[in-house]
């Protein structure tokens, strides 16, 4: 039992605040936290906060009834009410924080976007080497993940031609990309070609991007204006900040630089001894595997670990210099290292569409590898990730419950381990609250 | 040349409300900017800038939708925050809707202003300058350390009333007490009579007892509020100036948030016409219900980002509602 420590939950991942009250052994913070009928939140702090130190979790994630806006309005709100409240300081406990990565478009020589174009919802055939549908303007969000039911239907119907047909797929999404290069194209019949592969299978959210069909479809920069996207990073530190966020906590952030947005301490808590936990209890025979980085930019994260535990390391790097038209799915990705007849550990921060790791599996059984392990710190699974890695090549998939990941265990059965963070979260809260160290968090083991 | 060239008023349209934008980018003359806004497959929001803003000076609209009031504020603040890392010269946020403006106080508590948090978070983002539409509490632009230009319906009201009803023969009432003052208003520049409902409100969205302070006796009753939401208000003092004797009750609304079962409710209701103006989307709802009419707000936003632009005084715009 801890004293003068409020914990605060949001609505979007009810059973992480269970947890740590748990552990804490506190009851949660009462609260009403719902929408009014008009769209605006509603919040009321029913226990008193006054001289308390509050902690508030909300993740980063769309889901429970809510959009992702939704969750961190909540969370602004929920901190500006508790500073209201006279509370002593408010810490803000974002397990993955949202608007950390924020993709940018990749650029032809000309200044042009280079366009991935083509969305996977309205095929039928799923392969995990199908391009993704990076967002981007023109290009329509893929397929949510609506509920388990319509997933489950969609799964049933699909056949994946696997193996030998691996090339043809390739062929089958250029010709895609053929008919919908052009935005106008896609989008110009009003909305006819957009709503056929999106009936039924997206749900309320990303109707959104279709209400303003001709909006979306006639964008183009002006001529000489290189277009680019805006990033919220700095942003939502701002926003948490002005709301009275005196403290954040969150964990592996996709850019540490992050941190330096706020104004205020932030402590950024590592899920890496989580993996390394999992590799030497789960993994057979670990030092002979080899733990690999999916990109370049998480090389650092990887070779921590496979130092650390004195294992070998690859990596995988992103070919972007073009090559022949046929052959730039496979010039695309290359091994640096070696893999044959090894069990691999894929090691990254975040599984968003699931692209990036499921690519770099099939490189790597391409390879020679014997077994596929991916631990990623966060699972979000946007959009059709949970279809692509059905589909691929990886064997065991491990995240950590940041976000919410009871449906996508569901959906992945056996294949998917989850790791509690909760022990870990709630050991920082102890320590914040207590003013005690907490870097023996971010190196224990 | 590019002296001239430079800080001309970029008109950027959000989500929410593309057809107001499109209204108050005609009205001026000009073309909405280049940009697009979309939800990437982990519903975070981003926003596509195709055009320079730099030395311009930005408006950026955007109304929030009914029921997705926090996708459009967060698309909103993005968009601002945006246009000021591409060193916008001046970045006005024209709100249609304040969204929150009903949480502007801590009635209870710890009870959240949201309002104020709203206002904290735009100015975070970088807004320089705020135009919105009867703001449901005015003391909300004291939230704000930056210009707010809170424009009023009334004028169009005035407008509207004196175009289709004869002003003799009708009676301005208020659905409650807070909003006595707008209709008090109405009525002396109708010079009609004035008549108040006071009603007790146990909880938010339900409606309690209501008693009429007045005379509506064989009148045309013509409510008068800021915000219709579930409608639940109106519809229940439209049963009681009917109670109380009116030729017919209508009601004059400027934001049409319209909630919930709103339109079944008013399609049920003994109002004969609901009045709003275009703050808020309506999408459907006007073919939902034939009660409903909708005045054009644009020319008073677009002549109130002209003067904001040419630094021309604004109050004009209190008292006239441009053609």
């Amino acid at each position: 039992m801890v004293r003068n420590i409020v914990v605060l939950g949001g609505n979007s991942h009810p059973a992480l605040v269970e947890s740590v009250c748990n552990i804490l052994a506190l009851p949660a913070c009462n609260r009403i936290l719902t929408k009014f009928s008009s769209g605006e939140s509603r919040c009321e702090i029913q226990d008193s906060v006054r001289g308390k130190d509050v902690y508030i979790i909300q993740t980063g994630f769309g889901g429970n009834g809510s959009r992702l806006n939704d969750h961190f309005m909540d969370l602004c709100i929920m901190i500006s009410a508790c500073t209201t409240g006279s509370a002593r300081r408010v810490t803000a406990v974002l397990p993955l924080f949202p608007y950390s990565r924020q993709p940018d478009l990749p650029y032809k020589k000309s200044g042009a976007p280079l366009f991935k174009a083509g969305s996977e919802s309205g095929k039928k055939d799923y392969t995990f080497e199908s391009i993704p549908a990076t967002p981007a303007p023109g290009v329509p969000p893929s397929a949510g993940l609506v509920s388990a039911t319509d997933i489950s239907s969609r799964l049933a119907k699909e056949a994946l031609p696997n193996g030998n047909g691996s090339m043809s797929p390739v062929k089958q999404t250029n010709g895609h990309t053929n008919g919908h290069t052009n935005g106008e194209a896609y989008f110009g019949a009003n909305g006819q070609s957009v709503a056929s592969p999106v009936s039924g299978v997206i749900g309320s959210y990303t109707t959104h991007d279709y209400e303003n069909v001709s909006h979306l479809g006639a964008f183009q920069a002006k001529p000489g204006y290189k277009q680019w996207v805006a990033q919220a990073g700095t942003l939502v530190a701002n926003l948490l900040t002005c709301a009275g966020a005196d403290h954040v906590i969150t964990m592996d952030l996709h850019d540490p630089q992050v941190q330096g947005f706020f104004d205020v301490p932030v402590d950024n808590l590592y899920g890496r001894p989580l993996l390394k936990r999992y590799i030497q209890t789960n993994v057979p025979n670990y030092k002979d595997a080899v733990i690999i980085s999916p990109d370049a930019g998480g090389a650092k994260r990887a070779t921590a670990i496979a130092d650390s535990m004195g294992m070998e390391f690859a990596l995988i790097h992103k070919e972007r210099r073009p090559t022949k038209i046929t052959d730039r799915q496979n010039a695309s990705m290359m091994l640096v290292g070696n893999v044959t007849d090894r069990v691999c550990i894929l090691i990254d921060d975040l599984l968003d569409t699931g692209n990036t790791i499921t690519r770099a599996a099939k490189l790597l059984k391409k390879e020679g590898a014997t077994k596929i392990y991916a631990l990623l710190t966060h699972g979000v699974f946007s959009g059709d990730a949970i279809n692509r890695v059905k589909a691929s090549a990886i064997d065991k998939l491990v995240v950590t419950n940041s976000v919410p990941q009871g449906e996508h265990k569901a959906l992945l059965g056996s294949r998917l381990d989850v790791l509690d963070i909760s022990p870990i979260f709630t050991e920082a809260i102890r320590r914040v609250h207590h003013g005690e160290s907490i870097s023996v968090l971010f190196n224990y083991d | 040349m590019s002296a001239e060239m430079a800080n001309e008023i970029k008109l950027i349209s959000g989500r929410s409300h593309p057809d107001l934008s499109d209204k108050i980018a005609k009205r001026l003359g000009i073309e909405v900017a280049r940009t697009v806004s979309l939800n990437y497959s982990n519903q975070e929001t981003s926003f596509t800038v195709g055009e320079s803003v730099r030395d311009e000076d930005v408006f950026i609209v955007q109304s929030t939708a009914t029921g997705d009031v926090n996708e459009g504020l967060m698309e909103l603040l993005i968009m601002i925050s945006a246009c000021r890392t591409a060193s916008a010269r001046r970045i006005t946020a024209v709100i249609p809707n304040f969204p929150y403006a009903r949480q502007d106080k801590k009635d209870k508590s710890r009870a959240p202003i949201s309002a104020r948090l709203v206002a904290n978070m735009l100015q975070t983002a970088g807004a320089n300058h705020i135009v919105t539409v009867d703001l449901h509490a005015s003391q909300i632009q004291g939230f704000f350390s930056v210009p707010v230009d809170n424009l009023y319906a009334e004028p169009s009201f005035l407008r509207y009333i004196r175009e289709n009803y004869n002003a003799e023969d009708s009676v301005i009432v208020s659905p409650d007490a807070g909003g006595a003052k707008r209709a008090t208003s109405i009525a002396d520049h109708l010079n009609t009579a004035f008549a108040l409902i006071h009603k007790e409100r146990p909880r938010p969205n339900v409606v309690g007892r209501m008693v009429l302070v007045g005379n509506v006796q064989d009148k045309v009753a013509i409510l008068v509020d800021d915000i219709a939401d579930t409608c639940g208000t109106l519809v229940k003092a439209a049963a009681v100036l009917k109670e109380n004797g009116a030729k017919t009750v209508i009601a004059l609304v400027t934001h049409g948030v319209l909630s919930g079962n709103a339109i079944e409710t008013l399609n049920a209701s003994v109002l004969s016409a609901l009045v709003v103006t275009n703050t808020v989307p309506l999408g459907d709802k006007v073919e939902r219900c034939p009660k409903l009419r909708v005045i054009d707000i644009s020319p008073t936003i677009a002549e109130a980002i002209r003067r904001t632009h040419n630094g021309e005084s604004v109050s004009y715009l209190f008292t006239h509602a441009p053609v």
